[in-house]
């Protein structure tokens, strides 16, 4: 038997039509017409709709640019007389609440050391920590890590993507971080500076990813030699807005495949893109590397974006239109800063008796650790403190030590900005007599080397003072 | 009404009063029709649950307002790389990449055509109304010539070039499979613009490939026009620019399938290098004759003499003992034939500085390297350099050990002269006695592991490097 059918004809709630008229010229039949009366609950002129004519031919409803504009009318149903929320705002969303799916830790069998440089071992990290998915773009001297990624993930099924540029690189993280799996990048100085519009977006919008920075000679195109020249960068300056990372510093290849396990499991307990501070000398160093006795598969977060139907309520987004609403993110991300207090690491060498105290992180601490040896054996008690997250700075672990120290001298391949976050850390704990701060410095991809730390100490400190005075002169 | 839209815009003012049913847009705006044909579309191809949109900045960055798929808000003309970042999390989920033409065909120029180029499966619309319209009507790449905007007042010119035609230049590339340029003025454009969005997120959802669709849009505000001059302007003004029609149709058979990544602990251990074979060991203590806790040496030469490879044999035979170890190269800007130098340092229990500027031995396989670092060698040292190629050694600090090995001229005489550096080691071993020639040997055939036909021949190089050495002292 067959049915006599009608084809819906359109309906129009007016406070949901801003009378563009698009409609109007759709219709062949002239049923619509702009409207001259103002709609009071919206201000606006919505148009008229006069179905006397209408053949339901439906391209009303196509042209109407407005999801609750022009629409089919509900068959069968007394619609003047409903609620228009009853009748158009009972339907909810059918999406589920997402549930955590957790990582698994997997065990290793146990292994011989292996000799490796820094950047591979960062990159063996990184698969260990469960990272299947890498961006990045060439530069030296971070290649090695990239490459390693290259030839390893394909193997596993992974994903290696050689990006158009760092700019893309950071974003190609932002979608996979927001996708809730482990992602990471190597690049180096002025490939870091083009990340760091993505990384303030991956901050305001809580995605996680891993940033290893083997940072070379700067500014600009500087050179391809080892600098600490973006502590800076990675501790106060990533990206607009109000931003902060957890930034890691090692100082042996050891410490590149260690810290990079560590930054995976930081950058999702806080969901917050985690940097390592590598330098061009560590990167390029082979050294002695032991394998951890267990690695992970990952899960899938609750929060993220996966594209599936368990995480089709979630939204990756730093936008927060309103001011309050705004304040009150960035109040929310001050918190989470503050709570990552408990990350802070240090390493103490010979601090225990000390009259010298030396600082220094990355490949400049090794000079500076070889400095405390042949100051000892000469009879100056000399001690190291390397701190191993410079944000947030390991004050806490610093301050007995510098509260003992006669002289403090900071030791650095840079202009002082390690400096800076050692004399920002200390002025904040509000202890005014401490020795005064001392340094070796070099620049330009030129480390400090062992005997400049020792002929710096041996000089007495008000010799120094004099020769700091002492105006330079530029040949 | 497609239920792909959610019921109240929530995220639109928190759903206060109309917002909750109503778009951000300006009355007559482009973007609500390519919305409702977007949320239609993924309706009607059921796959709501798979879809990840991507909003742009630009007037469609509240995209996520209205959509009930996963939501991803992009910078700028990222909106492609962020895409490209889900689809390869999940290779199942149909991600849209939607954007604007600032966003699409100023700012993320580079990101769109790398993304098409790849051409991973996505699924791009591109919204051209030909100004910018949320910073308030300046010029659009795609802005016409002599067309009057916040930034072009006196008409765009010459200076600012010609429109970006998009949907030619990203169907010139030979990875998207699907490219059409449609409109929107009018009921058979509209019917065409929705059936394009379709099979844009068909083939994607498919797996054959990359899409783009291009979208001739009103922007009836920065035009300062009603709709309907707005649909006017675009057919009769932007048409003669922007031909319509299907650029690229070459949907292939779904071919983007990619496995599941591999977490099998034996697998990832074969790779990274990790192995439970112990290598033997053969020195009894550590060569305090040199020094008590820690040996540096230093290996130049020209980039291809070996001098890293060098290096690292030694880094591997010191750690193979048992002891620390590291090596630093370093290169010249050059990728080949520049100056190449390493820093070796051996040391019984770590290494505190790897850098080494006063060597206990400098290796050099040419005569700059022996006059850079011959002079830096401690007292005591010891220098072994090339005499195949280095013929006036110059003069060294006294009691400095100084040997003048053929080294090219050996490795030549065993017909490749790339194994060099292996007399070089050879000759340190026996000048030196840092570590037996077992250690050295282990090491060597350890690094030959995968091409065994080479062991042979560099035994034998090492060995005429010891007898040169033994030769030279008896």
């Amino acid at each position: 038997m067959t049915e006599l059918r009608e084809r819906p004809k359109p309906f129009l709630l007016p406070e949901f039509c801003k009378g563009c008229g698009r409609c109007i010229s759709a219709c062949a039949k002239h049923c619509i017409e702009y409207g001259k009366e103002i709609n009071p609950q919206t201000g606006l002129v919505p148009v008229v709709v006069d179905l006397d004519q209408c053949n339901a031919c439906g391209l009303c409803i196509t042209a109407c640019p407005e999801p609750y504009g022009l629409r089919e009318s509900p068959v069968a149903h007394d619609f003047e007389l409903e609620d228009p929320e009853k009748l158009y705002g009972t339907r909810h969303s059918t999406a589920p609440e997402p549930v955590d799916i957790p990582p698994e830790i997997i065990p290793l069998p146990p292994s011989e050391p292996l000799v490796i440089k820094g950047n591979y071992a960062s990159a063996i990290g990184a698969i260990l920590a469960g990272c299947r998915h890498f961006y990045g773009y060439p530069i030296t001297p971070s290649t090695e890590g990239a490459e390693l990624m290259a030839k390893l993930l394909p193997l596993l099924d992974g994903v290696f993507v050689q990006a158009v540029s760092e700019v893309a690189t950071v974003n190609h993280l932002y979608g996979t971080g927001g996708a809730g799996l482990p992602c990471m990048t190597f690049t180096s100085s002025p490939g870091f500076s083009l990340m760091l519009e993505g990384i303030s977006y991956m901050i305001g919008a809580e995605v996680p990813g891993v940033f290893v920075n083997v940072m070379r000679g700067g500014p600009g195109l500087g050179n391809i030699a080892p600098e600490q020249s973006d502590i800076k960068l990675g501790v106060r300056g990533l990206g607009h807005g109000n931003t902060h990372a957890i930034v890691l510093v090692p100082s042996t290849p050891q410490e590149m495949l260690d810290l990079t396990i560590l930054a995976f499991d930081l950058t999702f307990k806080y969901r917050n893109p985690v940097v390592i501070l590598s330098d061009g000398y560590l990167g390029q160093m082979t050294g002695k590397v032991t394998l951890p006795r267990t690695m992970r598969k990952p899960g899938i977060p609750k929060w993220a974006v996966y594209g599936d139907r368990n995480h089709r309520k979630n939204l990756i987004s730093s936008i927060y239109l309103s001011e309050t609403d705004l304040e009150k993110h960035n109040e929310y991300l001050n918190g989470k800063y503050a709570s990552m207090a408990v990350e802070t690491r240090a390493e103490s060498h010979l601090c225990a008796d000390l009259d010298v105290l030396l600082i220094a992180c990355n490949t400049p601490a090794r000079a500076a650790k070889g400095a405390v040896e042949e100051l000892r054996n000469r009879g100056v008690k000399a001690g190291l403190f390397r701190p191993i997250t410079l944000w947030p700075f390991p004050v806490g672990q610093l301050l007995p030590i510098a509260k003992r120290a006669k002289r403090i001298v900071v030791v650095e391949a840079s202009a002082g900005q390690l400096e800076d976050e050692v004399r920002i850390a200390l002025s904040r704990t509000e202890v005014r007599d401490l020795a005064p701060i001392e340094h070796v410095r070099r620049m330009g991809g030129v480390l400090p080397q062992q005997d400049d730390i020792v002929g710096k100490v041996k000089r007495p400190y008000a010799a120094n003072k004099a020769a700091a005075r002492r105006p330079e002169v530029h040949a | 009404m497609s239920s792909v839209f959610y019921d109240r815009f929530e995220r639109h003012s928190n759903a206060e009063g109309l917002k909750a049913h109503a778009t951000h847009y300006c009355p007559g705006c482009g973007h609500g029709l390519a919305h409702k044909y977007l949320a239609e579309a993924i309706e009607e191809l059921g796959i709501q649950d798979r879809v990840v949109a991507v909003s742009p900045v630009g007037c469609s960055v509240f995209l996520y307002y209205y959509f009930d798929v996963g939501n991803t808000q992009a910078a700028h003309g990222r909106a492609p790389a962020v895409a490209l970042g889900h689809k390869m999390a999940n290779p199942d989920s149909v991600v849209v990449s939607y954007q604007g033409d600032g966003d699409l065909a100023s700012i993320g120029l580079a990101e769109i055509v790398s993304a098409a180029q790849m051409g991973i499966p996505l699924t791009v619309i591109f919204v051209n109304n030909a100004i910018y319209g949320m910073t308030g009507g300046q010029m659009a790449p795609t802005s016409l010539m002599g067309q009057k905007t916040a930034t072009s007042p006196h008409g765009r010119a010459v200076m600012a070039g010609q429109p970006m035609k998009m949907a030619e230049l990203i169907s010139g590339l030979d990875g998207p499979v699907y490219v059409e340029r449609v409109a929107l003025f009018d009921a058979k454009n509209r019917n065409r613009a929705k059936k394009a969005i379709k099979k844009a997120l068909q083939i994607q959802a498919e797996g054959r490939g990359l899409a783009f669709v291009e979208v001739l849009a009103e922007c009836p505000t920065h035009l300062k026009m009603n709709p309907e001059e707005a649909e006017a302007w675009v057919r009769e003004k932007m048409l003669p620019v922007f031909p319509l029609g299907v650029k690229k149709d070459s949907v292939p058979e779904p071919w983007f399938k990619p496995q599941a990544p591999s977490f099998d602990p034996e697998k990832v251990m074969q790779l990274v290098g990790g192995s439970s074979d112990h290598t033997e060991r053969h020195c009894t203590t550590f060569p305090t004759h040199l020094d008590l806790h820690d040996v540096s040496l230093k290996l130049a030469g020209s980039g291809g003499d070996g001098a890293q490879t060098a290096a690292m044999l030694i880094a591997h035979a010191g750690i193979n003992e048992g002891f620390d170890a590291t090596h630093i190269p370093s290169y010249g800007p050059e990728s080949r034939g520049g100056t190449s130098y390493a820093d070796v340092h051996v040391a019984k229990e770590e290494v505190h500085n790897p850098a080494a500027p006063k060597p206990h031995i400098v290796i050099a396989f040419n005569s700059p390297s022996l006059v850079k670092f011959g002079p830096t060698v401690r007292p005591g040292g010891t220098i072994l350099y090339d005499s195949s190629v280095v013929k006036n050694p110059g003069k060294f600090l006294e009691g400095v050990k100084v040997y003048g090995v053929p080294m090219t001229e050996i490795a030549v005489d065993l017909g490749k002269a790339m194994v060099k550096n292996i007399v070089a080691l050879g000759a340190l071993q026996a000048a030196t006695g840092l570590f037996p020639k077992e250690t050295f040997l282990a090491a060597i055939r350890k690094a030959l592991k995968e091409k065994c036909a080479m062991i042979p021949l560099n035994e034998q190089a090492f060995a005429w490097g010891v007898k040169a050495v033994e030769t030279l002292s008896s």
